[in-house]
């Protein structure tokens, strides 16, 4: 059904968006957990910062992500001395770009999650014993799952089409960095790569389609789950 | 308050700051026993437990359990709740709704310490009557199946002190009474002490072996359950027609169990007073006296204080009533009381 051209490409978008995922979750669910329920100072700063991809242009993301990471970067230039490792024009730079884009779009529905939670219940676990991390991960974490499951699936649909970001700081490597938006550009690119663009973002759609369908599975288990 | 030993709670000059409302005062629980926190609604019944759990801050004030000190504002000594050993049945139950009966049962164990005898499992939830609930999913329980298990769980995480937050307000009528029978039944036999926040005098009566009684943020009484509800200020806290005296347990005739409490509330609105031996009543209390007061509310009701074997009776009675049969103080009167009517 698939050309092998294409089963490499769907292969690449879903290794990249499924790394970024993995990559930005623990995170998102920390910003998310000061977001919604902590009353540390300095909320609003990281609230902006968290929020920033939304608002700059992705192409901008890409570029500052190269100064920051691009082997000249302050901290590029630290990881490829330090460890040897490159993120600029890597699969792996791709999955950074991919995460940081997708990362306010994680961090929102996680964030919702949490705020759902009754404060109670966290009140009631710990006047069982349950000291700060124990209540995290034995009441927040667990009710706020299929919520947190449901983010990240929207977050890794929303990865898989991640462009300006994408081919400014991984540029568009067939095998390596070149995702599903990045060959649907580059086939519109060729004279004759209508038909290509046609049958890739066929497969684009697909994989979206499949992906809000689970999220919105996970969405309904997560509001059963509050409902108790 | 030095007739107790140095065993249970202990609040000195307590203050708590939730915007406008403020509350204030001192007070012991001793242990072991119960000890009813009374008050009409938006007294800061709550919120007095809520301090003592640790889970608001008093801006000032001490909170001891025994030796130790959980709670000193002065000196920065704060225990958090998780570290109190105080454990809490939250009004609304509370319940863990990803986890199942048991598994909030077994969330409430695994957090024993183990220099703590375990608690019984298997014999708590068989004295709540929540053995047949066990493998059920928290959203399909009743309210009062809730409550119950609220209970059973902070049971089996065996605190040293145990808090109750009015934990039968959801249940009416039968419900309430068997659940408050019950849990008078669990302080008796397994000893916990409790603090229990009630604003019906009924359910406090029953349970009370002490009682600390709140107004407007005041803790305006604390003490024995005896001393306190026979005082006048504890009578200011009482809607008009729950005016009355608390009878200890035993003093009715044909007393069945659901009043097997620590005593009875005998309202006035209850009481008839006949000027001669009644004979052939269906009552089964009729208690020979001496009418020992007389006093005529706004309305023009009169509140008779009859004094009788067992205790100071009050009678709320019609002005014209009092007229008819021409009541004197000092005379001999009986006090007619349906035990059904308690």
């Amino acid at each position: 059904m698939l050309s092998a051209e294409e089963w490499t490409i769907l292969g690449t978008s879903l290794s990249i968006a499924g790394r970024a995922i993995l990559f930005s979750l623990p995170l998102a669910i920390a910003a998310a957990w000061v977001l919604g329920r902590s009353n540390l100072p300095g909320k609003s700063l990281l609230d902006a910062i968290v929020h920033l991809p939304i608002v700059l242009p992705p192409v901008l993301v890409g570029f500052l992500l190269l100064m920051i990471f691009g082997r000249r970067g302050a901290i590029g230039a630290w990881l490829d001395e330090t460890f040897g490792i490159t993120l600029a024009f890597t699969a792996e730079g791709a999955a950074l770009a991919t995460a940081v884009m997708t990362f306010p779009l994680l961090v929102r529905s996680i964030r919702l999650a949490f705020e759902m939670a009754d404060p109670g219940l966290l009140e009631a676990a710990a006047v069982l014993r349950a000291g700060p991390w124990d209540r995290f991960l034995s009441v927040a974490l667990p009710l706020a799952g299929p919520a947190i499951l449901a983010g990240a699936v929207t977050a890794f649909a929303a990865g898989l089409g991640e462009f300006g970001a994408v081919i400014a700081f991984a540029s568009n490597v067939p095998g390596e960095t070149q995702t599903l938006p990045l060959a649907i550009w580059s086939a519109m690119q060729q004279p004759d790569g209508e038909a290509l663009a046609y049958r890739l973002g066929a497969i684009s759609f697909t994989v979206a389609i499949i992906g809000l369908a689970a999220a919105e599975l996970l969405q309904r288990w997560a509001r059963r789950r509050h409902a108790g | 308050m030095s007739e107790f030993g140095p065993e249970g709670l202990c609040v000195e000059d307590l203050r708590l700051l939730q915007g406008k409302f403020e509350l204030r005062g001192s007070f012991r629980a001793p242990a072991p026993g119960v000890t009813v926190v009374f008050g009409p609604s938006g007294a800061g019944k709550s919120s007095l437990l809520r301090v003592v759990a640790g889970l608001e801050r008093p801006a000032s004030g001490v909170i001891r359990y025994g030796d130790e000190v959980l709670e000193d504002v002065a000196t920065g000594v704060r225990r958090p709740p998780h570290a109190r050993d105080i454990g809490m049945v939250f009004q609304d139950s509370r319940l863990f709704p990803h986890l199942t009966v048991s598994g909030n049962l077994e969330y409430a164990v695994r957090r024993c310490p183990a220099e703590r005898t375990r608690p019984d499992v298997s014999a708590i939830a068989e004295e709540v009557e929540i053995s047949h609930l066990l493998e059920r999913p928290v959203g399909r329980l009743s309210g009062g199946e809730r409550g119950r298990v609220a209970l059973a769980r902070a049971l089996v995480s065996a605190p040293r002190l145990l808090l109750l937050d009015e934990p039968f307000a959801a249940l009416d009528g039968r419900l309430r009474r068997s659940f408050v029978s019950m849990l008078g039944e669990i302080a008796k036999r397994q000893a916990i002490p409790m603090l229990v926040v009630t604003h019906l005098i009924d359910d406090a009566v029953e349970l009370a072996d002490h009682v600390v009684a709140l107004r407007d943020g005041e803790i305006v009484a604390a003490g024995s359950a005896h001393e306190v509800m026979a005082g006048g200020v504890f009578g200011d806290l009482l809607d008009r027609r729950d005016h009355g005296v608390r009878l200890t347990s035993g003093a009715l005739a044909d007393e069945d169990s659901p009043h097997a409490g620590k005593g009875v509330w005998l309202r006035a609105d209850n009481v008839l007073v006949a000027a001669e031996e009644p004979r052939g009543l269906s009552a089964r209390n009729v208690w020979p006296g001496k009418l020992a007061g007389m006093e005529v509310e706004p309305d023009g009701a009169v509140v008779l204080r009859l004094a009788c074997d067992v205790g100071t009776v009050l009678a709320r009675v019609t002005a014209a009533a009092v007229r008819d049969l021409e009541l004197e103080v000092d005379q001999p009167i009986w006090a007619v009381v349906k035990t059904h009517a308690v």
